[in-house]
């Protein structure tokens, strides 16, 4: 773990260089890119990509995104320890309440699975939930037939998930098109 | 003769036999997504370095899906003239960026920017968990728009500088 520091110090040392161009410079994406790598799981498609104008998805796009993003502390990027830690608690708490929602909200067609580390709630007719891990960006991704697709990211200062274009908290946004599909509110934080 | 009546017999056997039941799996590309992936529409390159064409990169190769869309702009009317994209990924990420480049062609540049994931997903019948691949598509215009328009303003702002000289 004493290695990953001076890493983590130069990551937060380039994210928090002002970008030169609207657009990521080449060096610091590439960088980025190097590093974020060596965080995450050497599972990586060989596949590398070299083009100098690299948009991740991930948080090494945030200087860029024209939508305004949620302010979020980038000073510790995420270890992977870290954010299974976090990421398994929230689906696991979420899986647990939602199975309690479903004894209340007697929805025909309602069910709860978690598999291969995919947590989806089917809601019969009024559609399907999907939420899993995106370890590469740390962000637990979600499927919504209200929303769509919504990308979250951990936010330290509030301790929660936060989509950073539309600054929805996860915990929120679930307990909201609940209510409003199943009629009936429930509390997820 | 011995082999003139097997293939009869093979003949009237491939004939006769019943067409079994489709057995109906549960999860099913649909048609369009299928198209998609077997007749792309518009897979290519241009050049980069043309002050007329915009490119949009988006994605991941660790996620899974990177997608890269060009757009060549008319320098008079601003429009769209063509399209192009590449695209690493699922079916599903091939048929977004596909249908993504059909429906930018002949449109200005404003316009593309309101054509929202939504459209594409049900264009395409995506199943929940592959809606994330149309959000991508989304991005990748935007990117593509972003540098187009990056790339005038920098051509005007140069040529003003030269009328000023």
């Amino acid at each position: 773990m004493a290695s990953r520091l001076p890493l983590l110090g130069r990551i937060s040392k380039l994210l928090k260089a002002p970008p030169s161009t609207p657009l990521c410079s080449s060096r610091h994406s590439l960088a980025l890119c190097f590093l974020l790598r060596k965080i995450s799981t050497p599972n990586v498609s060989p596949w590398t990509f070299a083009s100098p104008r690299s948009f991740c998805s991930g948080p090494l796009n945030l200087p860029q995104d024209s939508q305004g993003p949620a302010a979020i502390d980038y000073r510790s990027v995420l270890s992977e320890d870290e954010f299974h830690r976090l990421a398994n608690s929230t689906i696991h708490d979420l899986q647990e309440k939602l199975e309690e929602y479903g004894d209340v909200v007697e929805l025909d067609g309602f069910d709860v699975d978690y598999g291969n580390e995919v947590l989806t709630l089917k809601l019969g007719t009024l559609g399907t939930y999907v939420m899993n891990k995106q370890t590469p960006n740390r962000q637990i991704w979600l499927s919504s037939p209200i929303s769509g697709p919504s990308r979250f990211d951990w936010d330290h200062n509030v301790r929660a998930w936060v989509y950073r274009r539309t600054k929805a908290n996860l915990s929120k946004l679930l307990e909201s098109e609940l209510e409003q599909l199943c009629g009936k509110p429930v509390n997820l934080s | 003769m011995l082999r003139l009546v097997a293939s009869r017999l093979l003949g009237t056997a491939s004939r006769e036999v019943p067409s079994r039941p489709l057995q109906i799996l549960p999860r099913l590309y649909h048609e369009n997504v299928i198209d998609h992936y077997n007749n792309p529409r518009n897979v290519g390159s241009f050049d980069k370095n043309d002050p007329n064409v915009g490119t949009g990169l988006v994605g991941a190769p660790a996620c899974g899906d990177v997608m890269k869309l060009q757009i060549k702009i008319d320098e008079e009317s601003g429009k769209i003239v063509d399209a192009c994209f590449k695209t690493f990924g699922c079916g599903s990420a091939i048929a977004s960026s596909s249908v993504a480049t059909e429906w930018v062609k002949g449109k200005s540049m404003d316009e593309v920017l309101t054509i929202k994931n939504t459209e594409i997903a049900k264009h395409l019948s995506l199943p929940p968990v592959k809606l994330h691949c149309s959000m991508l598509a989304e991005d990748a215009i935007k990117a593509a728009v972003k540098d187009a328009e990056a790339k005038r303003a920098k051509m005007n702002g140069s040529s003003k500088a030269a009328d000023v000289n």
